[in-house]
């Protein structure tokens, strides 16, 4: 256990002579202590320079001499939405307002309530200044300005600054919002999310049914938190009852259903209308998704899906019942002990036979749906590892404060189990994003097979094909990159203040 | 609550007294074993409301498994414990109800080191007890007022000394507002200039009428807060007697042999 530290005046400060010696610092010093201390430090230090100038002119004689940049610049389009039909471009468009729109509204929510909780804890949070953000994510913006770069016309920068802006003023509104409202806010982002998917996939088949869940939940929510006494009174005199009298809790309780009911029923039958006044665009669907744009979905749906699905398998991994420790069991050893491409063959050739439904799911569907099961099966075990990292005592300590054992498991295990093992779940993540390489093999049109199909063009069959490999190389490092930072970041966020 | 009735009727009436006091806690013929090694042999021991007992003896003795069955964080194998008039059997609603009539404070702390002070004493009044947030607060303020540490409701459990962390451990039992406190060894993971802080605590808390089960090592402390001292060894209470006699003039040649080795 950590005693409390020594008060700050009492170590030693500015004084040079008090300060320990290494900390006497000088750039002469530092090498000399450093790198050229003995003779095969000195050889080391000698050797590593003079390759690594030689691959630096190398390298950068290659990106901005002698490279061939003319495959990306042409096949950008293919590279960023693939097959995705040229003349529905603007759906991908709206989608950037619409999902950055909606970044924007849950991250003025977040920091509106962070601010609050600062505000009464006395615990001032620091400000991210731009540089702290620059640094943060200099390699995806840098990937950003290599895409621009690569553009032809201007549209594209001015899509993008504006989709920054837009994200960032909604962010400004949403913060200037009163608490009360933010429930809403989420479920309004949620809702812009999901209808910005829509908008890229079309309207058609069963879309409709997520709007209306995410309807429908909403709308009960918002039942339930209303005090209905403020709408009708103490006192019931309603006409049907036949006479006056006191509202007792189980009146309250009837109302509260009956309200609920109606809610959920209204929200499914007005998202169904709205739908049917849309009408069917069937002219795009999910299996136009491709490039990296359907690298970024496939993967983001991965993690977000498999995440709560792995929670569950770990913590029924645990149960000391029999039957859902071996039907956990079972579930992540087979998908751990099967290659990735023969599960990706099982979504593209015999999901619908398994499934037997008459209108088969598309196959971007029956790809992720295969990805986050083979995901989860990994991610399950890296939280089992958690789980055991959190010491008997806690949850012995939770037991006797009388917490029930999921209040246990969701108040003091989880959240000790899931910080302990961030760096290997985003290691997991990372490893994810990278496997959706894979789809190449069921013909998917992901971010690598785009960059396939730039050399089955004539004009590149056999020129540009280190060009557009480092392109590729380059994307996928500054997204990988990000999200280990990321993971840094969130680590030592969580670790104020323990042990 | 069915259970409640019938165990107080089928103890007789003289024998829901104990020194004068209702009885808070029994336990009868109590055997408990880990695998085949017998941890606790036929327990027989009876606690009176607001009494203040010590239970000493040596490492391995039996004393933190006998304390541990009192809130089913260890499940006896043979025998009777009956708590606040609930006997413990494996109904969870049962052992829901005791555990919510008793607070423990435990050797190693074990405070939640993933949130603040605060919210480790908020915790269970708002998440069982139900309690309004600002109400619980109010309450933990309180609380750490009465173990003198108000100051570091904010802060993480890490950023406290030993005596601090264990003080607010007590807190946070005593947020429950439970009828009996068990406290297993709280001063042996401590550096002993923190004991004293910690034990003042208990000390306290021994004088406000609360049932109070403390196993430890401090002779000093049981000398000063006991009303009985029991010592046990092997897995048996060997000895139970009031403290003044207890250490002056031991009956068992144990118990003897223990207090030359301590003392």
């Amino acid at each position: 256990m950590t005693a409390t530290a020594p008060p700050p005046e009492t170590r030693p400060q500015g004084d040079p002579s008090r300060l320990p010696p290494e900390m006497r610092f000088s750039p002469s010093n530092w090498l000399r202590k450093n790198l050229f201390n003995n003779w095969y430090n000195t050889l080391i230090t000698v050797v590593a320079v003079v390759v690594g100038a030689i691959l630096l002119f190398y390298g950068g004689r290659f990106i901005f001499v002698t490279g061939q940049w003319e495959a990306v610049r042409k096949n950008l389009t293919l590279l960023m939405m693939g097959v995705y039909p040229r003349n529905e471009q603007w759906r991908l468009v709206a989608q950037m307002y619409l999902v950055a729109s909606a970044l924007g509204l849950a991250w003025g929510t977040v920091t509106a309530r962070s601010h609050d909780r600062a505000e009464e804890t006395g615990v001032v949070a620091q400000r991210a200044t731009p540089r702290d953000l620059l640094r943060r994510y200099w390699s995806i913006l840098l990937l950003l300005a290599v895409i621009l770069v690569f553009t032809r016309t201007i549209w594209p920068t001015l899509f993008t600054l504006s989709t920054i802006a837009v994200g960032l003023a909604v962010r400004a509104g949403a913060m200037r919002l009163p608490p009360s409202s933010r429930r809403i806010c989420g479920y309004a982002a949620a809702f812009m999310a999901i209808v910005s998917f829509q908008v890229v996939s079309g309207a058609s088949g069963s879309a409709w049914w997520w709007t209306s869940a995410l309807f429908a939940l909403a709308a009960f929510q918002l039942t339930s938190a209303r005090d209905l006494t403020k709408y009708l009174g103490t006192t019931m005199n309603w006409p049907i009852f036949g006479r006056t009298r006191l509202v007792t809790a189980r009146d309250l309780v009837r109302l509260k259903r009956f309200a609920q009911i109606l809610a959920v029923v209204a929200a499914v039958v007005v998202v169904r209308i709205a739908y049917w006044l849309i009408g069917d665009t069937s002219s795009v669907s999910w299996d136009d998704w491709s490039g990296l744009y359907l690298t970024l979905v496939a993967s983001g749906a991965a993690i977000i899906l498999s995440f709560p699905l792995a929670l569950l398998l770990a913590v029924g991994r645990r149960s000391s019942l029999p039957a859902i420790r071996w039907l956990c069991v079972s579930y992540i050893e087979l998908f751990r002990g099967v290659p990735f491409i023969v599960l990706l063959f099982v979504a593209k050739i015999f999901i619908d036979f398994f499934l037997n439904i008459d209108t088969p799911l598309s196959l971007t569907t029956r790809t992720i749906i295969v990805f986050t099961i083979f995901s989860s099966a990994y991610l399950a075990e890296v939280v089992r590892g958690g789980l055991q990292a959190v010491p008997r005592g806690q949850i012995e300590a939770g037991q006797a404060v009388g917490l029930q054992p999921p209040a246990v498991m969701r108040l003091i295990v989880l959240p000790q189990a899931l910080r302990a093992v961030i760096p290997a779940m985003v290691g997991q993540f990372i490893s994810l994003y990278k496997d959706s390489t894979l789809f190449t093999f069921i013909s998917v049109v992901e971010f690598y097979r785009a960059r396939e199909l730039i050399h089955s063009q004539q004009e590149f069959t056999t020129t540009a094909i280190a060009e557009t490999l480092v392109f590729v190389a380059f994307a996928y490092w500054a997204i990988s990159y990000t999200m280990s930072k990321e993971s840094q970041r969130l680590e030592r966020h969580l670790g104020v203040g323990e042990r | 609550m069915t259970d409640t009735t019938t165990t107080t009727t089928s103890v007789n009436s003289d024998a829901t007294q104990i020194g004068g006091r209702d009885l808070m806690i029994e336990m009868s013929g109590v055997d408990k074993f880990f695998g085949s090694f017998q941890a606790l042999t036929s327990i027989d021991m009876r606690v009176g409301t607001g009494e203040v007992v010590v239970v000493i003896g040596p490492s391995g003795s039996g004393k933190s498994t006998l304390i541990r069955c009192l809130n089913r964080l260890e499940h006896h194998d043979r025998g009777r414990i009956v708590v606040d008039g609930v006997e413990l059997t494996d109904d969870v609603r049962n052992i829901a109800l005791i555990r919510r009539e008793t607070g423990m404070v435990f050797q190693q702390f074990n405070l939640f080191p993933h949130i603040t002070v605060i919210d480790n004493i908020t915790l269970g009044p708002r998440q069982v007890l139900k309690m309004p947030k600002k109400q619980a607060e109010d309450r933990a303020m309180e609380l750490l007022e009465r173990v003198k540490i108000p100051e570091q409701a904010r802060k993480f459990p890490g950023q406290l000394s030993g005596g601090q962390q264990q003080r607010v451990a007590i807190a946070r039992s005593l947020a429950m507002q439970p009828k009996i406190m068990l406290f297993d060894e709280p001063t042996s993971a401590l550096d002993p200039e923190m004991i004293s802080e910690v034990l003042d605590v208990i000390l306290e808390l021994s004088q406000t009428g609360m049932t109070l089960i403390v196993v430890t090592h401090e002779m000093g402390f049981a000398r000063e807060a006991a009303d009985r001292v029991i010592f046990m060894a092997d897995g048996e209470i060997v000895e139970v007697g009031e403290p003044e006699h207890f250490f002056t003039n031991p009956r068992e040649e144990r118990t003897q042999l223990f207090l030359s080795q301590i003392l």
